[in-house]
This record gives structure tokens, sequence and C-alpha cells, in this order.
């Protein structure tokens, strides 16, 4: 840096720079590119070195999880681990489950979400503000305060399983797949991302489409809704990845095995008095497998989606 | 009484008991519901529908015993019950009966742990067993009193155990052996002694260490101090703390020397979430740890078990902790007979061997002391053998509300930000103002 100031210093008052400031211009970026990527290597690192050891972990043999000092690589792969893990629950039915769970929490998300942050975002009513103020204070609402309300909710759901008209007499959608699908089925963050992928929008569109006579659902889906494929990406990835992830509301209202989710399968290796490491990371591998999958196809729009809406 | 031949039934004294009537506890909707002495019912006569909510059979072994093995057998003299299982964990397992109570979807069959009862019990969501003529009288003759009021609350008993899982010392004999010493601490002044020899670091860093309590709860492991100090967490009628009397700042203030004092391990040294047990690969020579350490160690090393030898923290007393799964009914079963036979059949011998051997625990029954399971597990023959001095924790029916305010305090002496006397009374301030609002 010290150089380039130098040669600045010699040069006359709006003379053309020299070649040398040029090169050490150009050495600067290429210095800063390295640090930039030694840094982006670095944070790369952190990040998947957990995953690494979850990979690592899951094919040691149980002498090698109890070595002193520990071992990062294993020095024998055990892949029996998976079939055995497999073996442990009935991991084919928990993930089947947990996709339709996730998949189903998506579609709802994608159609009901893109309405209401759309309506939220475009079409002036009286009390918009207050509906929007209200979606983004549900934001703060933990979801452990919501659980036993939800839970009565869904137990007193009128004229199922048994519930009469005030939802009283049975169990309502208790252990069924109405109470895995309906709750949590819509969020308030996929309705607030939506607004503001809609605002973002410019309202020429809207105009000109009026005036070719379309009416406003079609507006909805047919002009604006194809320019937010970022937000539809956005929004699906991160509704299937809390539904994969869900544990406690599936185990909650479920009471039969056919209707366990995959979290609920993790869990059996990890009891309050010990835990079968190798089983569980083997697991934790496979229930990964599909999130990261979804990340790598729809990571374009991921980012692009987050970088819009301005969230970091 | 539910005619149970075929199990060799431990509580023989119910099949004698006069036939009282079945008066079960009012539910939390008020429903009442009344049926005759069970004495003389036929099995074919009982009938229902009855759900169980257990965290133990997990997985697809647990699974297996129960629903191909064990329930065959009970249909078999049961035709006409049916049982709908529901799994859980016991990490989740609040949660599930919290949820369940508050919605009136109570379980007919649950199956909890020791401490849970009493809280369950006081908001009448369990039945009283004593009106089917299982009394505190009739378990007595089959379990050691500390296990039956385990069971027990405001004089009615409302579980049957199952299962126990204790804590005990271990010692690595191998290791004690090098160091010139041919038997576990007896006193806790020898448990001091022979932890601070056995202590090896190199340069500062810890190797090896002399005694290992943090692979355990905290909790649990300052309640087995407490316990062989002769101390207890709660007064005669478990209206107030007595956990930070004498004998319990004695049991932390040991633990907080064996850390900071005589440096015998470190913290982060080990954690109750570790992949292996310190015992097993050698980091540690002595240790606090739960029964389930023999079936760890027969999984990972089964050379080291013949190094293994299990003995009582003892100070004043010896002292041993137990904590375990208990069967209890629903207040408001819609069929409570059904409920009943099931919960029998679950806490006979055969049934309750099996499920012990199934997790490697301890049976609660004194007459399976010498089955071929318990016989081949040292740390369960051990336990069971020394169940006398076996206490639990629990006792006010606020227990699961305080039980998670100890790990802080008792931390908060290990890390040295308080003295053992101030974390114990605070604990016991926070205890306090919690059994006041219940």
């Amino acid at each position: 840096m010290s150089t380039t100031t130098d040669l600045v210093l010699d040069e006359e008052p709006g003379a053309t720079p020299k070649a040398p400031r040029t090169t050490s211009a150009k050495g600067a970026k290429t210095r800063s590119t390295i640090i930039l990527h030694v840094l982006l290597m670095v944070g790369a690192i952190t990040m998947i070195i957990p995953f690494l050891w979850m990979i690592f972990t899951s094919v040691k043999t149980n002498a090698e999880l109890a070595a002193n000092p520990p071992t990062f690589f294993p020095t024998e792969w055990r892949w029996e681990n998976y079939p055995e893990a497999l073996d442990a629950a009935r991991f084919d039915l928990y993930f089947r489950n947990s996709f339709i769970i996730a998949t189903g929490h998506t579609l709802i998300t994608l159609v009901f979400g893109s309405m209401a942050g759309y309506s939220l975002a475009r079409i002036p009513f009286r009390g918009r503000n207050i509906v929007f103020l209200a979606m983004v204070a549900m934001l703060m609402i933990p979801t452990y305060t919501k659980i036993v309300p939800q839970f009565l909710i869904v137990k007193m759901m009128p004229l199922f399983g048994g519930n009469d008209i005030l939802g009283q007499g049975g169990s309502g959608w208790l252990d069924s797949w109405w109470a895995l699908l309906i709750p949590g089925g819509l969020s308030a963050t996929s309705i607030f991302l939506f607004r503001q992928f809609y605002l973002s929008l410019p309202k020429e569109l809207e105009e000109a489409a009026r005036i070719d006579g379309l009416g406003e659902f079609r507006i909805f889906a047919q002009i604006y809704t194809p320019l937010i494929k970022p937000a539809i990406a956005t929004v699906g990835l991160l509704t299937f990845q809390e539904s994969w992830n869900n544990f406690l509301w599936p185990l909650l209202v479920t009471t039969s095995e056919n209707l366990r989710v995959i979290q609920v399968g993790l869990a059996v290796f990890q009891q309050l008095d010990a835990t079968a490491w190798q089983y569980l990371m083997a697991g934790t591998t496979l229930a990964t497998v599909p999130m990261v999958l979804l990340f790598i196809f729809a990571q374009k729009y991921f980012i692009q989606g987050f970088t819009n809406t301005g969230i970091k | 009484m539910i005619d149970t031949r075929h199990l060799r039934r431990p509580l023989a004294g119910i099949a004698s008991l006069a036939a009282a009537s079945l008066v079960l506890a009012a539910c939390s909707s008020g429903d009442s519901d009344t049926s005759g002495s069970l004495e003389d019912v036929d099995p074919d006569e009982v009938s229902g529908e009855i759900s169980l909510l257990t965290p133990i059979f997990e997985g697809t072994e647990g699974q297996k015993l129960l629903e191909d093995e064990l329930l065959p057998q009970f249909y078999a003299e049961y035709p006409n019950v049916k049982v709908s299982v529901d799994y859980t964990t016991y990490g989740n397992l609040n949660e599930k009966l919290t949820t369940a109570a508050v919605s009136g979807q109570v379980p007919d069959v649950m199956l909890m742990g020791v401490g849970w009862i009493e809280g369950f019990a006081a908001k009448d969501f369990l039945a009283d067993m004593s009106d089917l003529g299982l009394t505190q009288d009739v378990l007595l003759e089959s379990y050691e009193p500390t296990i039956v009021e385990a069971g027990m609350y405001d004089g009615g008993v409302y579980g049957v155990p199952i299962m126990l899982d204790t804590r005990i010392g271990i010692a690595r004999m191998d290791i004690l052996e090098e160091a010139g010493y041919d038997a576990p601490p007896a006193t806790w002044d020898e448990l001091i002694e022979m932890s601070e020899a056995l202590t090896v670091r190199n340069g500062g860093t810890l190797e090896r260490a002399g005694f290992d309590l943090l692979s355990n709860d905290s909790r649990q492991v300052f309640e087995t101090f407490l316990f062989s100090a002769g101390g207890a967490l709660f007064n005669e009628d478990n209206t107030a703390p007595a956990f930070n009397e004498q004998p319990g700042i004695d049991a932390l203030t040991l633990m907080t020397e064996l850390i900071n004092t005589y440096k015998v391990e470190d913290i982060g040294f080990a954690s109750t979430d570790q992949a292996v047990h310190p015992l097993i690969n050698g980091r540690a020579a002595m240790g606090l740890s739960h029964n389930n350490l023999w079936t760890q160690a027969e999984d990972v090393d089964p050379e080291i078990l013949q190094h293994m030898e299990p003995f009582l923290i003892t100070g004043e007393q010896p002292g041993m902790f137990f904590g375990g799964t208990f069967a209890t009914r629903s207040a408001n079963s819609s069929s409570p007979e059904a409920a009943q036979a099931f919960l029998e059949f679950l806490t006979s011998p055969d049934i309750a061997l099996a499920a012990n051997e199934q997790r490697g625990n301890v049976p609660a029954l004194k007459e399976l002391l010498e089955t071929e399971y318990v016989e081949s597990n040292r740390f369960v023959q051990f336990s069971l053998e020394n169940l006398e001095y076996a206490q639990r924790e629990g006792g006010p029916a606020s227990w699961l509300e305080v039980r998670g305010d100890f790990a802080p305090a008792i931390e908060s002496a290990l890390l040295q930000q308080k003295t053992p006397e101030e974390a114990l009374n605070d604990l016991a301030a926070l205890v306090e103002s919690t059994l006041a609002r219940s």
C-alpha cells in the first residue's frame, strides 16, 4: 500500500495514472480476493466439520467410539451401522410420513401463504395494516406457548373423531392425518415473506393487466406469482425443512405408530441414560440427505430470495 | 382379584383379600364409575379397549418384545381386552402426559418415572389401586418399603414398580490394584484419598480422573452423596426442603472439594452426553454410574467387565440412588378392570423380568434376585442385593416443577460461584416458593 502512496505523491496533478499504480491496484485486489477466499474457506470448513463428524461417527465401531484419545477419521468403516440403525425402528414408515407431512405443509403454505401475502401487499382493504401487524406479532409467540391451546383446538374439532357439533365427546383430529397436516400448514413467517416480495414488484404490471381485463385472481396467479420464484423457493424450502424437523407436535397428537415421523424414530437411539451414537448419527445422516439435496437444487433461488427481501 | 395364575404372581396376598367394592377416583371431568370386586371376575368377562403410554419397550426390539411376545400372553388370558400402545421417550413423557391430562384424553395405563406419580396423583389423574386390593401391605410382601413408598401418595397406592435404575459407585479394580489398592473405598475419607492417588495429570492436563462425578446428572449425583450423608431431600411430610441442612451441605461440599480442592476431575472432562463413559475407556479410575454401565461395557469392551467392581458410596451410611418405571392406572378409565388386569400383567415377575432384561435395568421384585439375568449382570445383582439402602428423589406433588432447579444450583457450587451452603439455601428458597404456590 505504501508503494501506491509513493507513486501518487510523485505524480503531477491531473496526470494519467502510471502503469505501476495499476499493477499495484491489481495486486491489492488479488490480495483482497485471496484473503476473502481464505476467510470463506475457513467459514466453510467450520460449517462442514460437524457434518463430517456426523458421517464419520456413523461408520465407527463401538470400540472405536470408546477409544481414548478419540479418533476423527474411522480406522474401520463399519457400514453395517446403517442397516442396523434402519432395523432399530420402522424408518421406512417414518420417512414416508415425514415426507407426506412436509410436502403437505409446503403445498398449503405456497398456495395460501402466497394468496395472503398478495392480499396484504396489493389489495387495499380496511384494516390491512392491523392484520399485517397482527401477523408480525404472531412471529413473536414462542411455539411452546401454543402447544396446549393448539392441542385443545385439535381435540375439540367438531364432528371429527366422535365429537359432536360442540366438539365434545370424542378425540377430534387427534391421532389422524388432519392433526399432522392442518396445524402448522401455514405460518406467519411465510405470509410475511410473500408480502415483502409482492410489495417489491412494480404497480404498472397490475395496471396493464387490469386494462387488459384480468381479474384479481388472474393478476395474482398469472402476472405476479411467476415473478417471485425466489420467494416460492425460499418459503418452500424453509417450510419443508421446518416440517421435516418437527418432532414434538407429531409426537403429542399421535398415538399410533403408523403416524409417527422420522424425528421420533431417531429418538429411539437417544434415551435419558444412554445414547447409541453410531446409530443416531447413521439415522441423522439419512434424515439430513433430503434437506441437503433440496437445498442444492434450490440454492440459487433460495439465496436470491433472502437477498431480495433484505433478510440476512 | 383378577386371575393371573399363569404369571406366578408375587402378589399372593391379593387373592385372599376380601372383596372390596371398586370405587374409582373421580376424574377431572367429574365422572365416576363403580364396579364390583375383581376377585371373582372371570377373565373372559373382563373386556374393553385400553391404551398404554410407555417410555419403555421403545424401538423395534422393545416393540417386538411387547407386541410379539408379551401381549399375546395377556390376550391368551384376557381375550376380550384390546391394548393400543403409544410409545414415547422419557424425554417427552412429561409433555405427553400433560397434554393428555389437560385434554382429558388420559391413557388407561401409563408408565412413568419415580417422582412423577405424586404430581399426577394430586391432580386426580391416577387411580388409587388400594381400592382393587393393591394395598401397601400387599406390595410390601414383594418389594422393599422404599420402593413401595415411591408409588404412593397421601396414603394411597398409585404406582406399581416394573423396573428400577440405580446410581452406584464403580471402581476399575485393574487401575486400583496398580496403585496398590485391593478394594473400593469404604468411607468418604477413603474415597478422597484414593481418588487423589488415582488421578493422573500430564503437565496440568488431566489424563485420568480419580473419581468421575460429571458423567451423570448432577442432581442425581448430589442426591446419592446426600443419602450417604444421612440426609433427605424433604422433611417427613414433604412440606419443606431438607437438602440444605447439614448433611446436604456436607454432600455438596464433598463434591465441590473433589473437583476444586483435591482436583480429582476437571469441569468439562466428562459430561452426560459423551459417546463413552470414562470408566470404560480408562479415563476414570472410579466414578458414580448408572447400573446400565454394565450393558454399555458389554457392547464396547466385554473384557473390561471383569475389572469393574460396584460399591456403595458410604458416609454416615451407605447411599444409593434409585429411579425407575412404575405402572399407573388412569382414574377415569372407561375399562378399569381391563386396565387393572393389564397393569398387574406388566408388573408380574416374568413380564417385568423381560422388560428389565431388554433395558439392562434392575427388577424391583426381590424374588427375581436369583434369576439368570440378574446373576449375569453384576451391577444389577449388586443393586438388587442392596436395595435396602436405596433412596429416591421426589416426594412433594410439585417435584417435577422444582427438579430442574437443582442442576444450576449444584453447578454454581462446583464452579465456585457460590459456597455449597449459599447454593443450597438459594435453591431451598426457590423450592419453598414453589411448594407454597402449589
